[in-house]
């Protein structure tokens, strides 16, 4: 029997609950492990059948443990020893041999690379769509009272518009409401004075819209104008773009949080906000989109349908801006927008009735 | 220490990190691939392998941590919290109310889960084939946790000091190495020490961060480009935000740095052994920082890198004062039986990196 006794590995031994380290060697007969001191390899300390013993998985060089039944451990950094040893009589790490720095870990880094943008690209847009589909109403409305409640204390004062002219444009906005998919029970219009944001509307994705005194003003009476404006944010209601922006942000961050896996904590706050903010890009084509559900409404509700294209005018004409969309801009250029609203418009109109 | 002339010094034996970028990536590329293929589910084997890479390196006196836990034992920790989470979000849909009650459940749990991670912790981690056990209990993590964090949350940030030590104490005096105890009784002056720089960091950072925020407010209103600026109001939030989040940071890095020092430094193990650390706090955060930098620069490629770079730097700055032989110790643990052997039946409680 002596003759098949292999000696495996060199290392460490230490005894059953104890941290004692006894320098020792690794042998093997048939399927059987046992350990014995270096300088007495007749008296074994400790042997065990492969089944009761536990070898832990190879990762990198870390140490190899062999846990025996007792307890006892047996320590040794000669990796590739045990390894040669274990593949003769089990099956070997499939994942380690796959972890080895090897040309191969290209083809890995390359696959990956192509898997996250598929899941950016398909994946998420996807789960995107189910998840607008599934928000129950009583989270938007949510989100929409404490967003309001935040700008309230934060940006906005209280409106100086009599009550005359908000009613004015609550009896416009109610006729076009009436055509679009919510009616006029969906929406709730609240004034402001916008403060430091200035002229200005936007829409919570609840419904609730705000409109500022200062915007109001910018229209110098032209009505159309104002409801116009308020149709598009019925667009973006409808089509909840919020929502949709806001899923995208997280289903994005969640990409980056699977792949970097231990990016570490300050990283992993500003790489996710970043993303987030690249998800804001998006928004090019909400904005196109809202721009179309207004000219729509307005024609429906026989109103002037390129009255949101004036607004962009007026808005040109105060502030001087001009610029093409890019990809860091969320609004697309004024003047691009008011060429496809001023096409949609005469579309709609030399196709008839409403 | 203040030691007799005749008496022996202590030995100071600082920890060394063996392990290389080069290893690391093809673990940390691996992990990747496989958690992307079983959408997450790989992603606690992942774990397992990633932190067995990293104690299995971190040496002290020539031997090497090890890491016990299972990939199915963090996989149902994690499927236990998701389900928690999923299950609130729909009982908060349902009802509101009882959402808020079990949110609310949560937060009372929370010093039980904290306690029960930290045991879990402890128990998966061994030193020379010795399991470290946690005894701590839940009554001393709600003080700790909670009383904690109300205290520096309601003091700004000012009787953090306090907070620090309670958890500390809470943690050192409840951790055991086989059955030694350690022990930590860190100082408030020490700790106020590393506090102050850290706070006026806050402080000078808070002040930057509010005239950036103010400059963003003001450049929206200067910069009006459409009827909704929803999209822009988020923009200068993420203009205030994110210069706070660094300033977050930047202190948090320089406090915990500091601390770390601090409370290590009081620590005794089994009444003699003072454990030791003395990381540069401009140096970590100089690691931290470029490891982004260059993490982001290079799309993630050589975060095994930083990885590995910022450990390297946490270990070889930790170590122990061997007061008197160690084999002392050791024998002394073989005495009184064993931990090792045990097989926990704990499952992975809330991990903070999930």
């Amino acid at each position: 029997m002596a003759s098949d006794i292999r000696m495996i590995a060199r290392g460490f031994w230490h005894p059953p609950g104890s941290s004692r380290a006894i320098p020792a060697t690794l042998s093997g007969t048939g399927k059987t492990l046992f350990v014995s001191a270096d300088g007495d390899s007749r008296d074994p300390l400790t042997m065990n059948d492969l089944i009761k013993v536990d070898i832990s998985a190879r990762i990198g060089s870390i140490p190899r443990r062999i846990t025996f039944a007792d307890g006892s451990m047996f320590e040794t950094a000669d990796n590739d020893a045990v390894d040669h040893w274990v593949r003769n009589h089990r099956r070997g790490g499939f994942v380690h041999e796959l972890e080895r720095f090897h040309p191969r870990l290209a083809v890995v880094v390359v696959g990956i690379i192509l898997l996250a943008f598929g899941i950016y690209r398909y994946a998420v847009p996807a789960m995107v769509e189910i998840a607008v589909l599934v928000t129950p109403p009583a989270v938007t409305q949510w989100m929409a009272s404490g967003t309001l409640l935040s700008l309230d204390q934060a940006v906005f004062s209280e409106t100086e518009l009599s009550l005359e002219k908000q009613q004015e444009i609550l009896d416009g906005f109610a006729a076009v409401a009436a055509v679009s998919g919510r009616g006029p029970e969906g929406y709730n219009v609240n004034f402001r004075k916008g403060g430091a944001i200035g002229p200005n509307a936007f829409a919570l994705p609840d419904g609730t819209l705000v409109i500022t005194d200062e915007l109001i003003a910018l229209a110098d009476g032209d009505m159309d104008m104002i409801i116009g404006v308020l149709a598009h944010e019925i667009g973006h209601v409808e089509r909840e773009h919020s929502l949709r922006q806001l899923y995208r942000a997280a289903g994005t961050a969640g990409l980056i949080m699977l792949i970097a896996g231990d990016i570490g904590t300050a990283g992993e706050d500003i790489l996710t906000n970043g993303a987030a903010l690249v998800a804001l890009s998006h928004s090019r084509e909400a904005e196109h989109e809202a721009d179309r559900i207004s000219v729509e409404l307005m024609h429906r509700a026989g109103r002037d349908p390129a009255a949101i294209g004036r607004f962009f005018e007026v808005i040109e004409a105060e502030f001087g801006l001009e610029g093409d969309s890019s990809f860091l801009s969320t609004h697309p250029g004024t003047a691009e927008r008011r060429q496809a609203i001023a096409d949609y418009a005469s579309e709609l109109k030399s196709s008839g009735a409403p | 220490m203040q030691q007799a002339a005749a008496d022996h010094e202590p030995d100071l034996k600082r920890g060394e990190f063996r392990g290389n970028a080069r290893e690391y990536f093809g673990i940390w590329i691996v992990n990747i691939l496989l958690t992307i293929l079983t959408i997450g589910v790989y992603s606690a084997w992942a774990k397992v392998r990633r932190n067995r890479y990293f104690y299995g390196n971190s040496y002290v006196d020539s031997h090497s941590f090890d890491y016990h836990a299972r990939g199915l034992q963090i996989l149902i920790g994690r499927v236990i919290v998701i389900a928690y989470i999923v299950i609130y979000n729909i009982v908060l849909t349902i009802s509101p109310i009882a959402g808020i009650v079990l949110g609310l459940l949560m937060l009372l749990l929370l010093p039980w889960i904290v306690m029960r991670s930290l045991r879990f912790n402890a128990r998966i981690t061994s030193y020379r084939n010795i399991r470290f056990d946690f005894t701590g209990k839940t009554w001393g993590a709600f003080v700790a946790i909670i009383g904690g964090g109300l205290v520096s949350f309601l003091s700004i940030g000012i009787l953090a000091p306090f907070a620090s030590r309670w958890l500390y104490r809470y943690i050192f005096n409840n951790l055991r190495y086989g059955d030694r105890r350690f022990e930590s009784d860190p100082r408030l002056g020490a700790l106020y020490r590393v506090w102050l720089p850290a706070f006026i960091i806050f402080l000078v950072g808070a002040a930057i961060a509010a005239g950036l925020g103010a400059l963003a407010i003001f450049s929206i209103a200067g910069s009006d480009m459409g009827g909704d600026n929803e999209i822009q109001l988020i923009l200068a939030m993420y203009g205030v935000l994110i210069p706070t989040l660094v300033i977050f940071a930047v202190s948090g890095i320089f406090y915990r740095v500091g601390v770390r020092n601090v409370v290590m430094n009081a620590t005794v193990f089994d009444g003699r052994h003072r454990l030791f650390s003395d990381l540069g706090r401009r140096r970590y955060f100089w690691i931290v920082l470029s490891n982004f930098v260059i993490s982001v620069i290079t799309l993630g490629l050589m975060r095994p890198w930083a990885a590995v770079r910022e450990h390297r730097y946490t270990i070889e700055h930790s170590g122990i004062l061997v007061d008197g032989p160690l084999d002392d110790v050791i024998s002394s643990i073989e005495r009184s039986g064993s931990a090792a052997a045990a097989e926990y039946l704990d499952i992975e409680g809330f991990d903070f990196g999930f």
